[in-house]
């Protein structure tokens, strides 16, 4: 054996029978014919469908601020998806992402509302932590309730969202409202803003966190043995109990990371675009995003970020689209997420072609 | 003989995964012989039958049935022209009566009201002229196993099918009733139905067959008539070399002071007001190997759950492994005592499918120091393990990235064996260790179950396959009912038709001879 590390390790083929391969050239396809279908769509409700289509695909890049606002706009969009994808790889079913950014957003204005402490740097850091908190502590009831009862988590986390954002009406409505007709809270406190850090591209504190949470999260899902157990149980929980891992353990862990990672997004929504926070409004459809920005960046942290950016700055698209041409409405957006994340997530889509591919090089293999 | 009924044209089969099943397979079959299929685990044997009964497609190559091209969407059209199945595993729906489950599908109606007496009627009739002997108001719940396939049996009938297709029948029979399936199948043949018989013991096959089929590594290695081979000739073709069999030549005997790596005493455990397990009780010594035989079904399953720890269900007694009282422990806590569990389901408990190999090789130790750093694992040196592991037990792969569910069953089970090897247990339980692998793979796997009794683990071995417990075992305990039946100081002087009278509960030991289980 003279190397061994080396033996097994990197044989890959670059062809469509790798499974990787295979998977990353269904993604390319899936996303052509996403912007493909976008440009018929064009056809249907643009005059001059080409520029349009231009314009959506570059129009971002053509002044900073386009560009700032997608950079801004797509954090909070990213946490979720983060948060999602922590619980799919895990094989948890649950969808709460939703409910914790809107009930961990009542914690994060009343922290931020307060006259705590005058510091930039403090008051900001204690939102998000409590946020943080919030989400965490929150997101673990569909686990606790699965295991002690055997309940479903998918029903009970989609229930916890209607609670949560009603709740969360309540508490703004009877304890935090603002004199005003809106259900919102008063202004935050100067203090407790995030400003920017190059304000051209409204590059904030944000984005930094995000990136660290990115990395930290891609490292313990590779490499650690958190990860190793959240791959096990996700690929085959029978298996895990084989195995002796402690499912329960593992589930509330992943639930925890996944809320704090909603509240952090929660807080970097509300303290950097907002000025005041409208339980109703504000934070509503973030979590839902998450899951399929999740399952756009097939669970995996990198991805899933990159696809956050992507959908929002088609949405930045459309939006600069909507100014020199009105006919074409900005949902078209929906449509391209939509179609692209059918694509990916069907196993069907390509599979006979890879099959015809892997019956070609089977026989050739097996003819000797 | 008659005429071609079936005729298979360069049939080949691959699967998505780029397994080639089957390639150019080319047979034919006649009108009312009993024609058998042979060939390893894993040869392709059931892959081709599944495509004559339209489960499956062909990727190319012709079927032609009664002198027409066929191709079956499903197997409802393979029923339609008169082929029937009898699967390995019974699809029968057990809270129905064995009416219910044969008119299925295919009921006699009186307006939109299924007419449940003529149902009863037919069906009567049919059982009682094929003498099947079946009380067809029954529960099928309430049917022995070898009731069971007679119903699948004449679900077929039910739907008129010329050619009966029989998937390893015998595999789940003792000696007693595969005889009596085989005056049965010997009458059909009488009556003009073609029958292919799928199996792996040749004895049977020799027996049965009027023309055998040999297929070896999705090829098809021709078809002989039955008198013309010999049992020696047919396993050559079968395996394509000679196999050493005599495994008491591999094992060496040490002293190991008669050290307990297993004890189980009084288990009792009841499961819908049933008695499951009943007064069991028995030790494994360090380096031996105690066979569990039994017909599927009598408790096994549920015993192998209480000693790993992965029991539901509540049981009283006791269990020690390597002298820890371990009834309380959870799987981990037992695994770090030094248990080891080779999984009978393999694909749901033994492997995580869409991982790579080498995840799969580490499950069960995967905190172990040797591969993890203090915050991180260590890839290099799971690298290094995984491909040490791969070498040592010759699994078939290009690289320990590959995930394990592309392999074919022979390999997955040998990652884990391998796995379970590398915890250097005291005490391995390996239940069903070889089901539905190829002879090849078996071998290796029965040799390193050997080795790790040399070395002295106690290893329960938990087996359908009443050969295997023969061959392997030191000592031999059969379950019937929930119950240990019998017990057999030394393997070597039990006979197979001896074993069968216990496992069919026709014969019982007094609770003295049973009791050496434990004290021996």
């Amino acid at each position: 054996m003279t190397d061994k590390s080396s033996k097994y390790s990197k044989n890959y083929k670059l062809s469509i029978t790798n499974p990787k391969i295979f998977e990353a050239l269904k993604l390319v396809i899936s996303i052509l014919i996403g912007l493909a279908l976008t440009f018929v769509i064009l056809c249907f409700v643009s005059k001059d469908p080409f520029n349009a289509f231009i314009t959506i695909l570059t129009g971002p890049l053509k002044k900073t601020r386009y560009i700032g606002s997608v950079i801004e706009s797509f954090i909070p969009y990213a946490f979720a998806g983060l948060a999602a994808g922590v619980l799919f790889k895990s094989g948890a079913f649950n969808l709460g992402a939703e409910g914790i950014f809107i009930i961990s957003g009542v914690a994060i204005a009343a922290v931020a509302v307060a006259d705590i402490t005058s510091s930039f740097i403090l008051h900001p850091f204690i939102c998000i932590l409590v946020g943080a908190l919030v989400g965490g502590v929150l997101m673990c009831i569909p686990s606790l309730l699965k295991a002690k009862f055997n309940t479903n988590e998918m029903v009970v986390s989609l229930m916890l969202n209607s609670i949560y954002s009603a709740v969360s009406v309540y508490i703004v409505r009877t304890y935090m409202r603002d004199v005003g007709s809106l259900i919102a809270t008063k202004e935050y406190a100067a203090s407790a803003r995030i400003g920017y850090l190059y304000e051209p591209l409204r590059i904030n504190i944000c984005l930094v966190i995000l990136l660290i949470c990115m990395v930290i999260l891609s490292v313990v899902l590779k490499k650690t043995r958190l990860g190793y157990q959240i791959r096990l149980v996700g690929t085959n929980p029978q298996f895990s109990e084989y195995s002796g891992i402690n499912s329960f353990k593992l589930s509330i862990t992943t639930a925890l990371i996944s809320g704090v990672l909603c509240g952090i997004g929660a807080a970097c929504h509300l303290l950097s675009q907002t000025a005041q926070y409208q339980p109703d409004k504000t934070l509503s459809g973030i979590g839902f995003s998450g899951m399929l920005l999740a399952m756009l960046g097939h669970n995996n942290p990198i991805g899933i970020v990159i696809a956050s950016f992507f959908i929002k700055y088609l949405e930045e698209g459309t939006k600069v689209l909507y100014f020199v041409d009105t006919s074409v409405p900005s949902e078209i957006v929906s449509i391209v997420e939509g179609v692209i994340i059918l694509l990916i997530s069907s196993q069907y889509f390509l599979r006979g072609f890879r099959e015809r591919k892997l019956l070609k090089e089977g026989l050739e293999k097996d003819g000797k | 003989m008659g005429d071609t009924i079936l005729k298979l044209d360069k049939v080949t089969k691959v699967y998505p995964n780029g397994t080639v099943a089957n390639r150019d397979i080319n047979m034919e079959f006649e009108k009312g012989e009993i024609h058998s299929i042979v060939g390893e685990n894993g040869a392709g044997k059931s892959t081709l039958m599944k495509m004559i009964f339209g489960i499956e497609a062909p990727s190319s190559g012709t079927i032609t049935y009664k002198g027409e091209e066929r191709h079956f969407a499903s197997s409802m059209d393979a029923i339609k022209v008169g082929i029937g199945m009898v699967h390995q595993h019974f699809m029968l729906i057990p809270s129905f009566s064995v009416v219910d489950n044969i008119v299925l599908g295919d009921e006699t109606t009186k307006g939109i009201f299924i007419d449940q007496k003529e149902a009863v009627r037919k069906t009567q009739e049919l059982s009682d002229k094929y003498n099947f002997e079946l009380d067809v108001t029954a529960k099928v719940s309430t049917l022995s196993v070898a009731k069971r396939q007679k119903v699948e049996i004449l679900k077929t009938l039910y739907r008129n099918a010329e050619l009966i297709i029989l998937d390893e029948p015998t595999s789940v029979l003792t000696p007693q009733e595969t005889e009596k399936l085989f005056d049965q199948l010997r009458q059909f043949k009488a009556q003009g139905h073609t029958i292919l018989f799928i199996s792996h013991k040749l004895d049977e096959v020799k027996k049965i067959s009027d023309r055998i089929s040999v297929i070896r590594n999705g090829v098809s290695k021709g078809t002989y008539r039955n008198e013309d081979l010999t049992m020696e000739q047919l396993t050559n073709l079968i395996i394509g070399r000679d196999l050493e069999n005599d495994m008491d030549e591999y094992k060496t005997h040490k002293d190991f002071n008669n050290e307990k790596a297993l004890v189980v005493r009084n288990l009792f455990m009841e499961h819908n007001d049933k008695p499951v397990l009943d007064d069991v009780s028995f030790a494994v010594k360090r380096g031996e190997i105690l066979g569990v035989a039994g017909v599927e079904g009598n408790g096994q399953i549920d015993l192998v759950k209480c000693i790993s720890g992965l029991q539901k269900i509540k049981y009283s007694g006791s269990i020690e492994i390597s002298g820890d009282d371990v009834t309380q422990f959870n799987v981990k806590k037992r695994r770090d005592v030094g248990m080891a569990y080779i999984p009978e389901d393999r694909m749901n408990d033994g492997i995580a499918g869409e991982l790579p190999i080498s995840d799969n090789l580490i499950s069960s130790y995967f905190e172990r120091q040797d591969i993890n750093n203090k915050l991180f694992m260590d890839g290099k040196a799971i690298q290094e393990l995984s491909n040490d592991l791969i070498d040592k037990f010759a699994v078939k792969t290009d690289s320990a990235e590959t995930s394990v569910n592309s392999l074919s069953g022979g390999n997955i089970q040998k990652v884990v064996v391998a796995r379970e090897w590398n915890t250097s247990p005291n005490l391995m339980i390996a239940e069903q260790p070889t089901h539905g692998i190829d002879i090849g793979s078996a071998e290796f796997v029965h040799h390193r179950l050997i080795d790790l009794r040399n070395e002295g683990t106690g290893i329960l071995l938990v087996s359908a396959d009443l050969n295997e417990v023969m061959d392997l075992s030191d000592r031999i305990i059969v379950m019937f009912n929930g119950k240990i039946a019998a017990y057999f100081k030394d393997a070597n002087n039990v006979t197979e038709q001896e074993l069968g009278m216990y496992m069919l509960g026709a014969k019982a030991q007094t609770k003295e001879e049973i009791g050496g289980a434990l004290n021996d």
